[in-house]
């Protein structure tokens, strides 16, 4: 099951870099290293920055990042929902991997 | 000398029969189990899911799936789900 | 064990036979993704491919790749 993944290291020198270089789902985070990404978290939370460093456990270091939190407030006498989405800007970071639920380039998002 | 039937044991012998799955949540899986491995991940065939809402349950049906044992509290083999 | 199961089928066999198709991979949260499965792993971390992302039935979001951290994963299946 788990190989001895090397954890953020890029290099895969016994890989020849070949197109389809994705051969296990980690190898797709691989590929985004130094690139922008956008990061799904639990509690509606959201990251975009760029991807310093990441190991197995998916923790990861981003850089110049931008979070945004979604909170959703139930108002208790009209019983509406109340979308608000609060914005920061964080230089650096380190992402706990448990709290990670999807990781994708947003360059390529469509 | 009773020897004692181990749980793995227990639901390789539902192999190829109805099991259903009741996980930690609020959720559970009926259908005919085709394979599982060491954490108890299934393979099920002709999979009905219950997802529990006010008025009762709401039903999917998959033709196949494999289910995160990660999840899963209890089976159930035979079961034929929660209605 | 019992070798005269039928059709006995290994999660790991399962997987084999839908890499490269369309598949829905429902999270615990409820939330939904569609796309073509590339690879994944013993943890059951996911890499899918023009993926849809859909909650309460509604699509929300698409991206080109997305790599989905297997603890999250209920279940996989393949999109007939």
């Amino acid at each position: 099951m788990s190989t001895a993944a090397s954890p953020a290291a890029p290099a895969a020198t016994t890989n020849p870099p070949v197109q389809s270089s994705v051969e296990e789902p980690l190898d797709l985070v691989r590929l985004s290293l130094d690139e922008n990404i956008y990061v799904k978290l639990r509690g509606d939370r959201e990251l975009r920055g760029k991807l310093h460093a990441f190991d197995q456990h998916l923790n990861m270091v981003l850089g110049d990042v931008e979070e945004n939190v979604t909170h959703v407030d139930l108002n208790p006498e009209t019983q509406e929902e109340i979308v608000r989405t609060t914005s920061r800007k964080v230089d650096m970071l380190f992402v706990r991997g448990d709290g990670v639920i999807l990781v994708s380039p947003p360059a390529k998002a469509v | 000398m009773a020897t004692q039937l181990l749980p793995l044991e227990l639901i390789d012998k539902c192999i190829g029969s109805k099991i259903w799955v009741i996980m930690k949540s609020e959720k559970e899986f009926t259908g005919v189990l085709s394979g599982f491995d060491d954490y108890v991940n299934m393979v099920l065939d002709d999979v009905t899911e219950f997802e529990k809402v006010a008025t009762g349950y709401q039903k999917t049906q998959l033709k196949q799936i494999l289910l995160n044992g990660n999840n899963i509290c209890m089976l159930v083999p035979g079961g034929n789900g929660p209605e | 064990m019992a070798d005269v199961a039928p059709a006995k089928k290994s999660p790991s066999d399962f997987l084999n036979t839908i890499l490269g198709c369309r598949v829905v991979v429902k999270l615990n949260s409820g939330i939904v993704y569609k796309g073509v499965l590339a690879c994944l792993d013993g943890y059951m971390n996911i890499a899918l491919e023009q993926t849809e992302e859909y909650a309460n039935g509604q699509l929300k979001n698409k991206y080109g790749d997305a790599f989905i951290r297997g603890n999250n994963v209920l279940y996989i299946s393949r999109i007939e």
